[in-house]
């Protein structure tokens, strides 16, 4: 009996035993999978860029090498990607990346069907992706000497929108964090050297059926904001002698993006949009002036995971539609969110100064008709209509005179430190 | 000495379980769903789910202030979150006394739908949001982030929101905000009265 019981003791330690060990021996891979990063690798070509996109599961430190032909990801640790070489047959530039593991480390090399500039590096979260922007090189001299441009990248996991601090000679590398709001926006540097300014277009908000705003005395935001660009025309030609643009020069309807097809047509070099504001306060008064936000790249992230949501058949059938809105989401202001930035600033301490409203600030939303403008683009807010004390200094056309001449100081001020700023004269 | 070796392996089998279960689902980036009513960072929301209620903040449009002041609510923790969302969004339509309402007299909310993995909530409004809007940037500010602010503050689940009128995508509302793309809130709206 007691040599039963001792067997059957034996005999259970030796199952547990057992157990323990296919445990341990079962959850090997799955530790290892585990404490590897999983990355996903995408591409899109976009109006002159191929964009490609690794998305991490978590954030991972990278550094980054470039040949001619050849763009390297080396990771301080193992990668997980769903197939060791990922093949872009319909990209333009991009030919496959094919994927290196060793031991501790793994290698992501991007092989491009021609010789490539990075346009544009950045890192984003939520989650963790690293950017790169390629355009097609054109430089014989880029492409004489064959070089490894190392671009040291400790990004720490728990900071992974942390922008990194590429620079190389020879290749422009601008590195953005686009998901940060205004602070992010404002360091960006813009890709090439800002024009002279010789042409400014001046946008009346509103016009024809859209009568934007009407105060309680029937006072019109279209009359006002017409009034004042062309007394603001008056005074850029008249005392600059530049090249003014306007969007309507009548009560006539115009379309958000035939006003910023005007300003890019003509090749301006400011864009100043004329309105006048309205709130469910009526308390609320005061002049503001606002400048783009942009949240391009969440938008994009959106429409991705929108896509990933989707059939192969339904990709197709989707593909040239969201990719012709990833375009329009590429937005041309990105560019000139800076310049935006300090001209919106000069122009409201001239409102501030001059009309001696409540200052509301500069400050930053996403508006429709400054987005695509490919250029510094503000909109200025002279004052309430729904204030009844504003719409009659409104209906005031000496008012209206020192509002003109408040946002001329405020453009003429700019312009100076343009070109103090950028070596014009 | 064997028992020793046994109870050791099973003990280290048994930890090194644990602790690879801990990294992948960290490493997997699967975040536990909350429960539906129980809102992140706010304990007393936890305890009214016992109740099924649920404790909401809603952030209401002053004279007296550019900011947003929060007027505290319960309402009923419904087990389908769209039910829950329509109900709140009813309520920020329907405004409180006292209070300034952003939303154009005759507004109505035609449906409400959430995009999980985009953590987008659509709601879509009736045609008076275009018709009887007053204009004005800020008018149209006060209307989107009164919305978007209010999600997401009392919904985390919801990071963004988009607006559409009768079903329809609008390119804006009156001539300046975008509202093609969705928002994410802006809480600079209600920052100082947060609590």
């Amino acid at each position: 009996m007691a040599l039963d019981k001792k067997t059957k003791n034996k005999n259970m330690k030796n199952k547990l035993t057992l157990v323990a060990l296919f445990m341990f021996i079962f959850l090997i891979p799955f530790a290892l999978l585990s404490l590897s990063v999983h990355i996903n690798i995408r591409s899109f070509d976009h109006e002159g860029y191929t964009r490609i996109v690794f998305e991490g599961d978590r954030g991972f430190e990278f550094h980054v090498g470039q040949s001619r032909t050849e763009l390297e990801i080396k990771l301080k640790e193992r990668a997980n990607l769903q197939e060791k070489i990922t093949s872009f047959t319909r990209s333009i530039l991009l030919d496959r990346v094919v994927h290196q593991v060793d031991k501790n480390n793994s290698v992501l090399k991007v092989h491009l069907k021609s010789r490539f500039k990075i346009k544009r590096h950045f890192v984003l979260e939520k989650p963790f992706r690293v950017v790169f922007d390629l355009v097609k090189s054109e430089r014989e001299e880029a492409d004489a000497e064959p070089e490894k441009v190392p671009i040291n990248t400790n990004l720490n996991e728990d900071k992974p929108q942390e922008s990194v601090e590429p620079k190389t000679e020879g290749n422009t590398i601008t590195d953005t964090d686009n998901d940060n709001e205004q602070d992010s926006e404002e360091d960006q540097p813009s890709s090439k050297k800002p024009e002279s300014i010789e042409t400014i277009c001046i946008d009346p908000g509103h016009g024809g059926s859209d009568l934007g705003a009407v105060g309680k005395s029937k006072t019109m935001e279209k009359d006002i904001t017409l009034k004042v660009s062309k007394k603001l025309k008056q005074l850029i030609v008249s005392r600059l002698g530049l090249r003014v643009i306007t969007t309507r020069e009548k009560d006539t309807e115009v379309s958000l993006n035939s006003r910023v097809s005007i300003a890019n047509n003509q090749k301006a070099q400011i864009f100043i949009s004329i309105h006048v504001n309205s709130s469910f306060r009526k308390s609320a008064r005061g002049s503001e002036t606002f400048y783009v936000s942009l949240k391009a790249t969440d938008q994009e992230a959106l429409l991705l995971s929108q896509k990933e949501n989707k059939s192969f058949e339904e990709i197709d059938k989707i593909t040239e539609d969201d990719e012709l809105k990833m375009i329009l989401w590429d937005m041309a202001q990105n560019e000139y969110i800076k310049e935006s930035s300090k001209l919106a600033s000069y122009i409201q301490d001239e409102l501030n100064i001059l009309l001696h409203t409540t200052n509301r600030g500069v400050k930053q939303a996403p508006f429709r008709v400054l987005m695509r403008a490919a250029m510094p683009a503000v909109l200025v807010e002279i004052a309430f209509l729904s204030n009844s004390y504003e719409e009659q200094k409104l209906r005031d056309d000496a008012f209206l005179d020192q509002v003109a001449s408040a946002i001329y100081t405020g453009i003429s001020k700019y312009i100076y430190y343009h070109n103090t700023a950028f070596g014009y004269k | 000495m064997n028992k020793k070796i046994i109870y050791s392996l099973v003990g280290l089998a048994l930890v090194f379980f644990i602790g690879s279960l801990i990294i992948f689902l960290k490493s997997s980036g699967d975040s536990k769903k909350k429960e539906p009513g129980v809102l992140a960072e706010d304990k007393s929301h936890e305890e009214v789910k016992e109740q099924a209620f649920l404790k909401i903040k809603v952030f209401f449009l002053t004279e007296e202030s550019r900011l947003m002041r929060p007027v505290h609510y319960e309402i009923e923790d419904l087990p389908i979150r769209q039910d829950l969302y329509r109900n709140f969004i009813d309520l920020l339509i329907k405004g409180e006394e006292n209070y300034i309402s952003p939303v154009p007299e005759g507004v109505k909310l035609r449906s409400v739908y959430f995009i999980e993995r985009s953590q987008l909530l659509v709601l879509d409004f009736s045609d008076e949001l275009i018709s009887e809007f007053p204009g004005g940037t800020t008018g149209e500010l006060e209307f989107i982030y009164f919305f978007v602010d209010n999600i997401c503050y009392n919904f985390k689940e919801v990071k963004m929101v988009k607006f559409l009128i009768s079903g329809n995508e609008y390119q804006e509302l009156a001539g300046h905000i975008d509202m093609e793309n969705p928002f994410y809130p802006d809480y600079s709206y209600i920052k100082d009265t947060m609590e």
